[in-house]
């Protein structure tokens, strides 16, 4: 049941601009650094509470070489940069893997200017910048995907799947199935439409 | 890719150029300079009476050539390009879409671990990543290297490894396969489907070294015959050496071993002193096309012509095919196809266990089965330069390093022509004009209602630029839409300096906010919409004509509800799209620039203070939405 409207609008607008929809569901917000300007749309999930735990100290010679590093960084699950969008009912879930038998989560870090497409489920490792997430797509567990880099409606980037810059993806499993053209990404054209995209959100 | 309305594209005018004749295409790049000062009043559909009075003159000699962009017509599909495709070539001054350039490779590189491979390599050892980078052959995932071993803890990971699928679970386990070491995995692949592994290759060889070695005091055959039964001695020495138990060899070093064969070959049966296809150039060399003619021209009356005196006259000695399985003879086995019928017909085989087209196309000829399908190495991908065709001047040309998303060169069209922009003018509740629909969805406009649509183009030139648009009154197709450009000439202000766009990014989005501007009430001809620092929008009205076969089609326009829907979305249905409201926009710029190094244009237009005047014309095609099928 969606809360009822505030007359306050829509939008959350932080101080270093970020857009956040009260409708949306943000969870860890201490593991999560939105990098500013940056749009999150109502019914989206954003999972920061599933970031890589300090330790797992099954066997007391692993603690100490596990825990080392870990104090020193603090666990960042998920970190967004600036005037990338998410939309309504996308995820953002920080990519997971079993390792040495242990499974454990490591972060999901998203470019600047990536706009993430509506329903999308995002688990990759990276998300570069200018990066477009089609409606309805799934990015796979570990994935890389590289500066203006393409994904298209419906596609399923199989996890571990590395997508080049410039690449378009699509199908299921996805393929590369083409390129961007070079003027991908200016501002205000094709792929260089973020800017745009933040200034008209809220503004109904 | 189709796009979401309201879309923008450009049509490159290499469309109107089709023949590479010398003659035409120096014609064609005087026209675009030419044409637009005069664009014919068709489509000049300005409310200016006396300029439409001053093209009326020229309308005739322009007609037949200059013809209205038909958006829908089969060709223009090869022409239209969304903007940030098409590149610029400043040596032509002209829009290079990607039919007229020419592409060369910069590197090489593996998309998925994103390493650089030399060229060289790349013709030694094809196309494909030599590091561990390999797809799934079911389905085309990447594989990812793991362990069987249920490691814990810090304990170092030991193999053996497999390469899995994440996508369908697929694993070389399922064909048996596994790996000691994680790295290398291409040549270890390599080892185990090759059965005969380098030592054997060797020795093979060898075994058709000797084996030339006997015959060599044969070689000079003088007939056919004679061939024939040397080749059934050589058989009978080489049956018993290649009986003792060599295992089938796969196919790669199936194919050395014929290719070694087939160069000795050439080697033994060249007769002529200056044939030199055992060497290194191979059979691509001019040599082989000598050693080919003499064949021929010897056994002909030809032969005289080409000196043929000179030589005894000798039939040229046979090359023979591989006999042996080190040579890379394979007997097709007596049942080998009954063998696998029956495993198709066999129950644990079954659909599931046959390898699909789309599989089979990229293994082996011989792989049927799911079980015979071996992981691909990836594909390597391009980083390409870009000329244009014409002048041979280079467009684009990306840095090397496959992870830089740089580029040393790069005129892209949208440096220089207006970046388009579409918006539907969204009615204000203030608007006197109550008569306008709502204009959000694109997808369905109501046909016979006028819309007011919001064209925005931006300036990325250092110069301000004067632009002349023009439209048909009506579109050209069955669905006729009526567009006017209320003020179809203009200017635009100058990309004038970076620091002016990073001081005013702050107050920009105030002044070209939508409702401010619609606060200056309704669209007026001959006024500009909005205006900004290196932009300009105009408003476009636009009658979205009735669909053939709809209700509102003929009489007066009257909604006729008692029509059938169905017959409706038949018609609608009947042609493609049709629905589809493109607006065909004639845009020509002209600015002045300053003059470089450039002999043809200074004459032209050469202005005292050494500026020169450009100009560029180009049709562009904006997309505004679907027409609803009736009222």
């Amino acid at each position: 049941m969606p809360p009822p409207k505030t007359a306050k609008g829509e939008y959350i607008e932080t101080d270093t601009g970020n857009k956040i929809s009260r409708r949306s569901q943000i969870h860890g917000t201490q593991h999560i650094i939105l990098g500013g300007k940056t749009v999150i749309q109502a019914e989206a999930v954003i999972r920061g509470d599933l970031f890589r735990t300090a330790t797992l100290p099954t066997d007391p010679n692993n603690a100490s070489a596990a825990a080392a590093p870990n104090p020193s960084t603090p666990s960042v699950a998920i970190t967004v940069g600036r005037y990338s969008y998410i939309s309504k009912s996308a995820i953002l879930r920080p990519p997971s893997r079993l390792h040495r038998g242990i499974h454990s989560f490591y972060p999901l870090k998203i470019g600047d200017h990536v706009f993430v497409g509506e329903g999308a489920v995002v688990e990759a490792a990276s998300l570069g910048n200018h990066v477009h997430v089609g409606k309805g797509a799934a990015v796979g567990s570990m994935a890389i995907i590289k500066d203006y880099a393409y994904v298209l409606d419906g596609a399923v980037v199989p996890p571990g799947m590395v997508v080049p810059s410039w690449c378009i993806v699509g199908g299921r499993p996805a393929r590369i199935v083409g390129e961007v053209g070079e003027g991908y990404g200016v501002e205000g054209a094709e792929g260089g439409m973020a800017r745009e995209r933040y200034r008209v959100v809220g503004r109904t | 890719m189709s796009r979401p309305f309201p879309y923008t594209y450009i049509s490159c005018p290499c469309a109107d150029t089709p023949v590479p004749d010398p003659a035409r295409k120096r014609r064609s790049r005087e026209s675009p300079q030419k044409s637009p000062q005069k664009p014919p009043p068709e489509r000049a559909n300005t409310d200016q009476d006396k300029k439409l009075s001053a093209k009326e003159e020229e309308q005739g000699e322009d007609e037949d050539e200059e013809q209205t962009f038909d958006p829908r017509s089969p060709r223009s599909n090869f022409s239209l390009y969304p903007p940030e495709q098409l590149l610029y070539c400043e040596e032509c001054h002209q829009i290079k879409c990607p039919r007229c350039i020419t592409e060369e490779i910069v590197s090489w590189y593996c998309p998925s671990c994103l390493f650089e491979t030399p060229s060289s390599m790349v013709r030694s050892d094809g196309n494909r990543c030599g590091r561990n980078c390999f797809n799934c052959p079911v389905c085309t995932a990447p594989l990812a290297v793991s362990t069987i071993e249920n490691a814990t803890g810090n304990a170092p990971q030991q193999g053996p490894w497999v390469l899995s699928c994440g996508y369908c679970l697929w694993t070389t386990l399922d064909i048996g396969i596994k790996f000691d070491k994680p790295t290398n995995i291409r040549s270890q692949l390599q080892k185990m489907t090759d059965s005969t592994p380098p030592a054997a290759l060797d020795r093979s060889r060898q075994a058709s070294r000797t084996f030339e070695d006997l015959k060599h005091p044969l070689s000079s055959y003088a007939s056919i015959d004679e061939q024939s039964n040397a080749r059934e001695r050589d058989g009978e020495q080489a049956a018993p050496k290649e009986d003792q138990g060599a295992p089938p060899m796969g196919m790669d070093a199936r194919f050395a071993a014929l290719k070694n064969f087939y160069r000795t070959q050439i080697s033994e049966t060249s007769n002529s002193p200056n044939d030199h296809l055992s060497s290194e150039f191979g059979f691509s060399s001019p040599g082989a096309l000598n050693r080919l003619m003499s064949l021929y021209a010897s056994s002909s009356r030809l032969s005289g012509l080409y000196g043929g005196s000179k030589k005894p006259k000798s039939k040229p000695p046979v090359m023979r095919e591989a006999l042996t399985a080190s040579e890379g003879l394979q007997v097709a086995s007596e049942n080998s196809e009954t063998d696998m019928i029956a495993r198709l017909q066999s129950p644990e085989c079954g659909w599931d266990g046959m390898a699909s087209i789309d599989q089979r196309a990229t293994q082996s000829p011989d792989a049927r089965f799911i079980d015979d399908l071996l992981p691909l190495p990836v594909l390597l991908r391009t980083k390409r330069a870009k000329r244009c065709k014409s002048c041979k001047h280079i467009l684009v040309k990306p840095e090397s390093k496959p992870q830089s998303t740089r580029f040393r060169i790069r005129l892209i069209a949208l440096s220089y022509i207006p970046l388009p922009t579409l918006r539907p003018l969204a009615p204000s509740s203030s608007s006197a004009l109550p008569a306008m629909a709502p204009t959000s969805d694109l997808n369905s406009l109501p046909p016979l209602r006028p819309i007011h649509i919001l064209l925005t183009l931006k300036n990325h030139m250092f110069d301000p630029v004067r632009i002349t648009l023009a439209t048909p009154p009506v579109t050209p197709g069955r669905v006729a839409t009526k567009v006017t450009v209320l003020s179809p000439q203009f200017e635009i202000g100058a990309n004038s300096d970076v620091w002016d766009e990073a001081l005013q990014g702050a107050s920009a989005p105030l002044t070209s906010d939508s409702r401010s501007a619609a606060l200056r009430g309704v669209p007026e001809a001959g006024k500009v919409w909005d205006k900004g620092r290196n932009w300009t929008t105009v408003v476009l009205e636009v009658v979205p004509g009735t669909l053939p076969g709809s209700s509102a089609e003929g009489g007066d326009g009257n909604p006729n509800t008692e029509t059938n829907d169905e017959d409706v979305l038949a018609v609608a249905a009947s042609r493609q799209d049709e629905d589809v409201l493109e607006i065909p926009v004639f845009v020509h710029m002209d600015w002045d620039a300053d003059a470089q190094l450039d002999q043809q244009n200074v004459g032209k237009g050469s202005k005292p203070d050494d500026k020169v005047t450009r100009e560029l014309a180009y049709w562009m095609v904006l997309g505004v939405g679907r027409i609803q099928p009736s009222l």
